[in-house]
């Protein structure tokens, strides 16, 4: 079978990705001027020698409006000389006639003004908006001498409008559609044939190793789910991997046994064996009382599993699913009566102890993983590779943007 | 057998009884050290007209007698003792692989574990292992019963089960066997020995399986605990059983076991031994092939620990159809540097079908069984580095530095980087034309790394100083040094994958040879150096190439010349040969002229 050329395919990826961001970036920048051409939901107001343009801002959650201000020229000099002769001031209101207060003045320009020297306009966003308001605006002039005059007003209410997509959120949604596209790609690959290569995992080539142990030595396999429910996705990769385990184990005639903490995984693990015991070809050497319920409360389990390994000695220890402080008291127990011990867990707080003690350890994702590495079908490996590819493309942009960041600052760029 | 004091013996008559030809080698005392002087042969006579082994023994020896212009057996055809001038000799010893040798079958409980060290005691043993039956073989057990009854092993080895461990998959296994009633291949009166070399708890209930029909024996389990091997009183006893039962039933062979001055050891167990013991002696790891008709042989001696593979289906003449079938056309061919057309090559190959015991009459035929040399050299070293691993389901010792290698058990233990010694033989190889063909056949199938040196088996007498090294291991090891192995060389060959049309190394030779230069990628260079002369290499790789200090590391060696010379191999590891990458038809011609492989 053909290996398929991954570097290929990631490097199309970022162009792709690379070209898309590009465009969502020029869509924005050229979609802006077009909004003058809609209906507007704009008021102007001349007062003075100023003109107001409020619009609604694009690609938005309807919370924000985009103010530009057109000043008169001397107006526009005086604020931005070196000594301005005084201060514009834009003020808001949500109600006709109403109580105006103070949004933002220039001078200073704290960052939120810009400015557009050749057509003398000042612009500002406005945000914290909602749509169910209506937004009246006024702007004062404020000389250094003299009383504050209104010199642009909008003649009507303003509303903001809610869009259907964010305009920040256009990268997010190419590296979404790539990650996504990626899966589906690597799926539609896997399924023509093609040879996905997946990283070896010691922990899961372990597993007939482990139990030909046990067998040998005439001893069980103990189990352990993790401590969590049905409800946290480790318990049903570790559940994933019983069947494999349990599947082994009926395939050697040696003992599994399940101990569990929750009620529902009690019964979701009796289904699982049930299952392996079939597909290993001895439904006759199933028994319920393989898995069975102890207690939910952590270390009334711990004590339980820790006394029946010093009481049974089991040969093959598995820890597959969430684990907490109970880890290294699980591991060491096993360590101690001399068990090949195979564990994996998504908590990075417990990778280190179920390193040190475990002969085996799945390290986060790994254990998600498991499952597609075990059964080979192209939905899982196509759907891990996708996933895989679609971190690496994250991973270089990640790199790139640092290396540019970096070099920019560094005044080379 | 006469209990005789090793500093008296001064001449030594040894035999090899094999399955075509019985051959009979003396070895001398000259001053003061022990040397292989004259060598016979004759037909082997286990079948019918004369269906006795001894007859052929007699022959061969009377061979050696003729020529040594010694007196080595009376007016009865028996071996005359002790040595007294130009009479006799002091100790006579045989190995035999006569009718196929010592046939054997295992069983254990898993495959990978105690299933696998049975395996390793019987192929150790000099057995050829028929079939392994296993608790996870994938066999419904109407399959395995069936098995054990379609086959006829001389013997059997039941293990299971660590001590203390499992009772009831060994008591299946023996309830498999029982009922199977095995027929053994010789004598009618003959019951099936079986050895048990299981958990020491399950003795009793397995006795209990069995009845009055097999001859059950007890040795210490193969397997005491998972984290080691216990293999040594197993081969014991299916020496003794081969002796006792086998041999004893063989026509002629009561007879030869009374002649002998030691037992008389299943030819590749004896190869294994003289293996072993050099190894030892020398404290080096060492390989050892020989490639027959029908099977291929290979045993290894890496960091003391010896393992043995017989290839059954991968051999030059009898199975030369199925080393073409596994290799593929297109394989073989890419070592053929003439112009040859993959139908000619088939032709070729069922010729060879037809007439096995022909030899190659032209270059042509010569270049393509070489090439199938290679490939089935090269399968059964596959073969070999995938049984010869540390043992499976060992509980393992872990820091949190083996965070991302966490190594598993069963990792083969054949290194190529820190193999020092590679031995063929085997007619293909023994007795090709020119000896830098059996080199070059050895390099481009095993592949050895760093520095090897390459020798060979003069007249295939490892078996008879196997035999030896058990009675006086003095003379054994002198003969297998000075008359035994003849050397071709060294040969230098970096790991790694050098980048074309760039320096893979650069090397600087000192001492009888007196030479420096560049190595470039794919470049293969012979230099002279004859068997008594020693050089210094020193080795600089290029980055990211090994050729034994590390990638990249400078490296030096003394080394000693032979036949051949001294190689150097910049090819890299592995070999890319043929296909779309790898070397194409004219660089093969470049190699085979580099090491003048077919010069007249």
């Amino acid at each position: 079978m053909k290996q398929f050329p991954y570097f290929i395919y990631v490097l199309v990826c970022v162009l792709v990705f690379g070209l898309f961001a590009q465009s969502a970036k020029t869509v924005q920048a050229e979609k802006q001027p077009t909004q003058t051409d809609e209906q507007p939901v704009q008021s102007e107001g001349q007062a003075a020698q100023a003109k107001l343009v409020v619009k609604d801002h694009p690609f938005d959650g309807g919370d924000k409006l985009d103010i530009s201000i057109e000043l008169p020229q001397q107006v526009y000099q005086s604020l931005t000389a070196e000594k301005p002769g005084g201060t514009i001031m834009l003020m808001q209101s949500e109600e006709e006639g109403g109580l105006y207060r103070e949004l933002a003045k220039y001078p200073p320009n704290d960052g939120s003004w810009k400015l557009n020297e050749k057509a003398h306009i000042v612009s500002i966003e406005v945000s914290g908006l909602n749509t169910k308001s209506e937004y009246f605006y006024r702007l004062y002039w404020k000389p250094h001498e003299g009383e504050k005059q209104i010199i642009a007003e909008t003649s009507g209410p303003v509303r903001t409008k809610r869009e259907w997509f964010l305009g920040d959120k256009w990268k997010l949604a190419g590296v979404g559609i790539l990650i996504c596209g990626s899966v589906i790609f690597f799926i539609e690959v896997a399924k023509r044939g093609w040879k996905l290569k997946v990283r070896r995992i010691a922990g899961l080539e372990a597993v007939d190793e482990a139990v030909g142990r046990a067998t040998e030595m005439g001893r069980s396999v103990l189990f352990v789910p993790g401590i969590q429910d049905m409800n946290d996705i480790q318990t049903i990769a570790g559940l994933n991997i019983l069947s494999h385990v349990a599947q082994t184990a009926a395939e050697y005639d040696a003992q599994v046994e399940v101990p569990t903490s929750r009620a529902l995984v009690m019964t979701a693990a009796r289904e699982t064996l049930q299952g392996s015991f079939l597909t290993a070809g001895r439904p006759e050497a199933y028994n319920p009382d393989l898995a069975y319920y102890v207690t939910d409360e952590q270390f009334g389990y711990v004590a339980y599993v820790s006394g029946m390994m010093v009481r049974e000695k089991p040969a093959a220890c598995f820890y597959l699913g969430a684990f907490f402080a109970e880890s290294l008291i699980l591991a060491e127990t096993g360590n101690s009566v001399g068990a090949i011990q195979v564990a994996g867990t998504a908590q990075p707080s417990q990778l280190p102890f179920f390193v040190a003690a475990c002969d085996y350890t799945l390290i986060g994702e790994e254990l998600f993983a498991a499952s597609a590495y075990l059964s080979g079908s192209p939905e899982e490996l196509g759907s891990l590779k996708g996933q895989d590819v679609g971190k690496l493309i994250v991973a270089v942009w990640l790199l790139g943007g640092c290396l540019i960041e970096t070099l920019t600052v560094l005044s080379i760029l | 057998m006469s209990k005789i004091n090793p500093d008296d013996i001064e001449v030594i008559l040894a035999t090899d009884c094999g399955s075509t030809t019985t051959k009979a080698i003396l070895i001398e005392k000259i001053d003061g050290h022990y040397r292989q002087t004259y060598r016979g042969e004759a037909p082997t006579t286990v079948e019918e007209p004369a269906a006795d082994v001894t007859v052929g023994v007699t022959n061969a020896v009377s061979e050696v007698a003729e020529l040594a212009g010694r007196k080595l057996l009376d007016e009865n055809d028996q071996i005359l003792r002790p040595s007294n001038g130009k009479q006799g000799c002091d100790i006579y010893i045989s190995t035999s692989s006569a009718g196929g040798g010592l046939q054997m079958l295992v069983a254990g409980v898993v495959r990978e574990m105690t299933a696998a060290s049975a395996k390793r005691a019987a192929l150790g043993a000099g057995a050829i292992v028929m079939d392994t039956i296993s608790s996870n073989d994938k066999r419904k057990p109407y399959e395995q019963i069936q098995r054990i009854r379609e086959l006829r092993p001389d013997m059997i080895l039941l293990s299971g089960g660590t001590d203390g461990g499992t009772v009831k998959h060994v008591v299946q296994l023996a309830e498999l066997i029982a009922p199977a009633k095995p027929q053994p291949r010789f004598g009618d009166k003959y019951r099936m020995p079986i050895i048990y070399a299981g958990n020491i708890e399950a003795w009793e209930p397995v006795k209990e399986t069995f009845d009055d029909d097999v001859e059950l024996s007890q040795v210490e389990n193969v397997r005491p605990q998972l984290d080691n091997e216990n293999l040594g009183p197993a081969r014991d006893e299916i020496h003794e059983l081969f002796l006792e039962h086998v041999m004893a039933h063989a026509p002629g062979y009561d007879k030869l076991i009374s002649w002998t001055d030691a037992p008389i050891m299943p030819t590749p167990g004896a190869v294994g031994n003289i293996l072993q013991t050099i190894a030892e002696r020398d404290g080096i790891n060492a390989v050892g092939v020989d490639i027959g008709g029908a099977t291929t042989d290979v045993f290894s001696v890496f960091d003391g620990v010896f393992n043995r593979t017989v290839s059954a289906n991968l051999g030059m003449s009898y199975s030369i159809s199925n080393v073409c079938a596994e290799a593929t056309m297109l394989n073989i061919l890419r070592w053929v540097h003439v112009d040859m057309q993959e139908r000619e090559l088939r032709n070729r190959v069922k010729n060879k079908m037809i007439r096995p015991t022909t030899i190659p009459q032209t270059l042509e035929a010569l270049i393509f069984e070489q090439a199938v040399a290679r490939e089935a050299l090269r399968l059964a070293y596959i073969q070999h580095k995938e049984f010869a691993t540390t043992l499976k389901g060992v509980q393992q010792q872990r820091t949190v530095g083996d965070l991302f290698t966490q190594d598993s058990g069963g990792q083969s233990i054949v290194n190529n980087m820190k193999l020092d010694l590679l031995v063929a033989s085997g007619g293909v190889l023994s007795h090709a034309p020119r000896m830098h063909q059996t080199a070059a056949m050895l390099i481009d199938a095993f592949e050895p790394e760093g520095f090897t040196t390459l020798a060979k088996d003069s007249i295939f007498m490892m078996p008879h100083l196997g035999v030896l090294a058990q009675v006086h291991p003095q003379a054994a090891l002198e003969v297998f040094e000075r008359d035994c192995l003849i050397y071709l060389g060294t040969c230098v060959a970096i790991a790694g994958q050098p980048k074309p049309g760039r320096v893979a190394f650069r090397y600087k030779i000192t001492g009888d040879l007196s030479d420096e230069g560049e190595m470039y990628a794919g470049e293969l260079k012979l230099l002279s150096l004859s068997g008594d002369q020693r050089a210094t290499v020193e080795i600089e790789p290029a980055r990211g190439l090994d050729c034994g200090a590390g990638k990249g590391r400078p490296i030096s060696r003394e080394v000693r010349g032979g036949e051949v010379g001294l190689i150097l191999d910049a090819r890299g590891r592995e070999l890319a040969v043929g296909g779309e990458k790898g070397a194409d038809r004219q660089t093969v011609t470049q190699w085979v002229n580099s090491l003048h492989l077919y010069e007249d």
